[in-house]
């Protein structure tokens, strides 16, 4: 068994300790972790402690938001599982020296369990270890709180990965690996962002708002529904619970939290046994899947920017990763555009209709930078995404430069639609019209256009061919940097317009019109602002082309 | 000769000269000068690191030479390379294609890049893809594709296009032996209608079998180049195949001392393994 997690052991040894000693990375991951793991303990206090000074009710409230906790990590660890047990026990890149080897499916299934238990656990691990160390010290509780912690959080883990496991070992005789693994990823997505939207619309500041106290104890009651008793979390939830409150140690609760994870075990043991074989045999068919599309070679028509357009928007919109990312644009939307809706702008000690303006002036950078993230996640990995298939667009006729343009009008209408959906919706939910309507218009639009040429610019500069997916390519040097061009850029262009744009609004607010020079000075600096985006863009832009150019030198 | 005769009147649809290529201190290839008639099947020969996908890739415009001049019907690639490329179809040595498109998206998207007329298109698609057993997964997504049919559709793309020039390099890797005998029917009938193929392999059995002429290039530097008889003098072998030719004019004499070694130890083995089966009894 060991010698089976050798492989796993030696490679974390590798990237933790490069030559024996602990390397800078591994070194800074660590003290990163620390410091966030920190942060964490100290924000966990204070609201905890902030809760505790509510009487009665601030009580009740902490420890339900505890039992929500555990039943979160639960299913955040166990999607995790499904997800990556897909890959881990059907798709891994060792299965074929693995399975190969004269071993019985249950040693293995004991190795993929280990080593995926701690793939998905360990950072829910130390991010949830400094919260319960947080409710001890507040509810300042009894010396068994403390030994009881790491086994709680590690047979809750190790419960939602076993089902997790049990679960995919037979979805994926019902499907293929690859949808499987399709589906669990979209399913864990909408969770996570069902989760998201339920917190975001619950709207959590309001319940230390004192004039919505009906609607608290609406909500209190909601929340004394008792919550999934049958489940790990709720158990760990309850003996953590128990004790921080009385002191009482429910051992019937302990024991079944321990036995969770290995009657799992054995029930996963069993799957593997029976089910495995046949699964990882429709897995490893070449025709997974085996999904069909409707098209004919008669709609053929040579003109090379609708192939590029065909292939951009295909190549994207099959890939389920990133479905998912769409999935969190879509309710990124939905929460940036309801906190418009909620802003208590009446309860200000400014004037409405002044504060208004303002924040449609600020939600300019707001909604550019949502863009400008945007395209570092969907633009800028779209020249790295070629992959090998690079060689034949390089010895095509087609030049680079003809090639990004056509990359570029393809990204062009989506990004358009999104600065205008945002800002348009945003200013309308704000009740913000007259000249600040057309400022912002004038404003985010050039950068609308202009982020996407800046990120397929420094994409083509620092382009790798050989990333496995969209996403490796940003965790290099060249996703920060078109990240802090974007940001400097828009700071800039904001900067330069922030004098006119406010003495043109002030006096407009004042006497209902704006003075004689407000307007030529908010035009020559929405001018300037427009030339010095568009050259940036276009200076990247050309960058990029040429590197691609140079890709044959 | 192997009974591939050369067409009688070889304009040059390839013309390399002095063409040099350094990676650093190393020297990739070196004052290279060749030229592939039309009607030509060329093949390219040379071991591992020789230079053989860095001409290729200097061919196909992927690399840009730092001396020398690749002229495609007489017009520098260098001067002007979407002319010289819509005249070039590349087959490279590993199929990466995108995986998200089915198998006939990805034709049209090839076509569309050499702006290839619907007639054409309309004409070699489907004949190839039933050629080549595809037809029936033109509409599947091409990472259901096994290694042979990325390898036959990426061919097939190149074919579609009856560009004058098909660089290939390695064809046949992946290919079952039936799609492999009609690559080589494709090659021939290629070079049949006045168009050329370079083909870079390690496959000699396929070069002595194909090619018109063949080049030899070792470290850089073309060591040979002619048609079987010439490279048989040069190589001073007159009854030898290509791999003993091949072998003779890459300097690799010396294997068949390790081949010698290689069948001591191997007859040592089977003593060993002999007395094993005996019951760990010694054979003497």
């Amino acid at each position: 068994m060991f010698n089976l997690l050798r492989p796993f052991l030696l490679s974390a040894r590798h990237r933790l300790l490069p030559g024996g000693r602990p390397g800078g990375k591994g070194l800074g991951v660590l003290l990163f972790s620390l410091a966030v793991a920190v942060a964490l303990h100290l924000v966990a206090l204070r609201v905890i402690t902030y809760f505790q000074a509510q009487s009665e009710l601030g009580i009740i409230l902490s420890l339900k938001i505890f039992e929500m906790a555990w039943i979160l990590l639960f299913a955040m660890v166990m999607f995790s599982a499904m997800v990556t047990s897909v890959s881990t026990i059907f798709l891994s890149k060792d299965n074929e020296i693995v399975f190969a080897a004269p071993l019985p499916p249950a040693r293995i299934f004991a190795m993929r369990y280990l080593t995926t238990s701690f793939y998905t656990g360990w950072m829910l691990f130390l991010f949830m270890l400094p919260i319960l160390l947080a409710y001890g010290r507040v509810f300042d509780t009894g010396p068994l709180y403390w030994p009881l912690l790491t086994p709680t959080l590690l047979a809750t883990i190790l419960s939602a990965t076993g089902t997790g496991l049990l679960l995919t070992i037979i979805l994926v005789n019902l499907f293929p690996a690859r949808r499987t693994k399709d589906i669990v990823l979209y399913l864990s997505i909408c969770f996570g962002i069902l989760i998201y939207l339920m917190f975001r619309l619950l709207r959590p500041e309001e319940l230390v708002n004192p004039d919505n106290y009906g609607h608290f104890i609406e909500y209190l009651s909601a929340l004394s529904a008792p919550a999934a008793g049958y489940l790990p979390p709720a158990w760990s939830a309850n003996l953590l619970a128990l004790y921080l409150l009385d002191r009482e140690l429910d051992l019937l609760l302990l024991a079944v939290l321990l036995l969770t994870p290995v009657a799992l075990f054995f029930l996963g043991e069993a799957a593997m046994s029976r089910w495995f074989f046949r699964g990882y045999s429709k897995s490893c068919e070449s025709f997974g899947g085996g999904r069909r599309f409707a098209g004919r070679l008669s709609d053929y028509r040579p003109r090379p920017w609708r192939r590029i357009f065909h292939k951009e928007a295909k190549t994207l919109l099959r890939d389920s990763t990133e479905w998912a990312q769409f999935f969190m644009v879509g309710a990124l939307i939905i929460v940036y555009l309801y906190n418009f809706k909620i802003l208590p702008l009446d309860r200000a000690f400014i004037q409405e209709e002044y504060l208004a303006n303002v924040i449609a002036f600020l939600n300019i950078g707001l909604s550019t930078f949502v863009c400008a993230s945007l395209a570092a996640r969907f633009v800028f990995p779209s020249v790295s995404a070629e992959g090998g298939a690079m060689v034949l667009l390089q010895s095509s006729p087609l030049s680079m430069r003809a090639y990004l343009l056509r990359k570029y009008l393809f990204y062009l209408p989506p990004f358009t639609l999104l600065a205008l959906l945002l800002i348009l919706l945003s200013n309308h939910l704000l009740g913000v019209s007259g000249p600040m309507w057309w400022i912002a218009l004038a404003l985010v639009l050039p950068l609308a256009w202009a982020l996407p040429a800046l990120a397929l610019g420094f994409g083509s500069i620092y382009a790798d061919f050989k990333a496995e997916n969209r996403a490796a390519t940003l965790g290099g040097w060249g996703a920060w940097l078109y990240l802090l061009s974007a940001m400097s850029l828009i700071i800039a262009t904001i900067a330069a317009t922030t004098y006119p744009a406010w003495r043109l609004l002030r006096n407009w607010l004042r006497h209902g019109a704006p003075a004689p020079g407000d307007l030529p000075l908010l035009l020559s600096a929405l001018l300037l602002a427009a030339l010095v985006t568009t050259g940036v863009a276009l200076f990247f832009f050309l960058k990029g082309a040429r590197a691609l150019d140079q890709l044959a030198q | 000769m192997t009974g591939n005769e050369k067409p009688d009147t070889p304009a040059p649809i390839l013309e390399v000269k002095g063409l040099n290529k350094r990676f650093g201190a190393h020297q990739a290839v070196k004052d290279l000068e060749l030229t592939v008639s039309a009607g030509e099947i060329f093949g390219f020969l040379g071991p591992n690191g020789a230079g053989k996908t860095t001409t290729i890739r200097m061919l196909v415009g992927l690399l840009k030479p730092d001396a020398g001049r690749v002229s495609i019907m007489g017009r520098d690639l260098a001067a002007d390379p979407a002319w010289g490329k819509a005249r070039t179809g590349y087959i490279p040595d590993r199929p990466f294609l995108y995986e998200k498109l089915t198998g006939q998206e990805f034709l049209q998207f090839m076509a569309g890049l050499y702006r290839l007329p619907p007639a054409t298109f309309k004409r070699n698609v489907p004949h190839l893809l039933e050629l080549f057993d595809l037809d029936q997964w033109q509409d599947h997504l091409v990472e259901s594709y096994s290694h042979g049919m990325k390898q036959k559709l990426i061919i097939t793309a190149a074919f579609m296009l009856e560009p004058p020039l098909i660089v290939v390099d390695e064809p046949m890797v992946g290919l079952d032996p039936k799609s492999a005998r009609l690559v080589k029917e494709l090659f021939k009938q290629h070079a049949a209608t006045g168009r050329s193929v370079f083909l870079s392999t390690h496959s000699l059995e396929v070069a002595e079998e194909l090619c018109h002429r063949i080049g030899i290039i070792v470290d850089g530097r073309l060591k040979a180049l002619g048609d079987m008889e010439q490279l048989r003098s040069l190589a001073k072998d007159q009854r030898g195949d290509l791999e003993d030719i091949f072998l003779e004019l890459t300097g690799s004499h010396e294997l068949q001392a390790v081949i010698s070694a290689l069948q001591d130890r191997s007859a040592q083995g089977q003593l060993k393994v002999g007395s094993s089966l005996d019951g760990g009894r010694e054979t003497r």
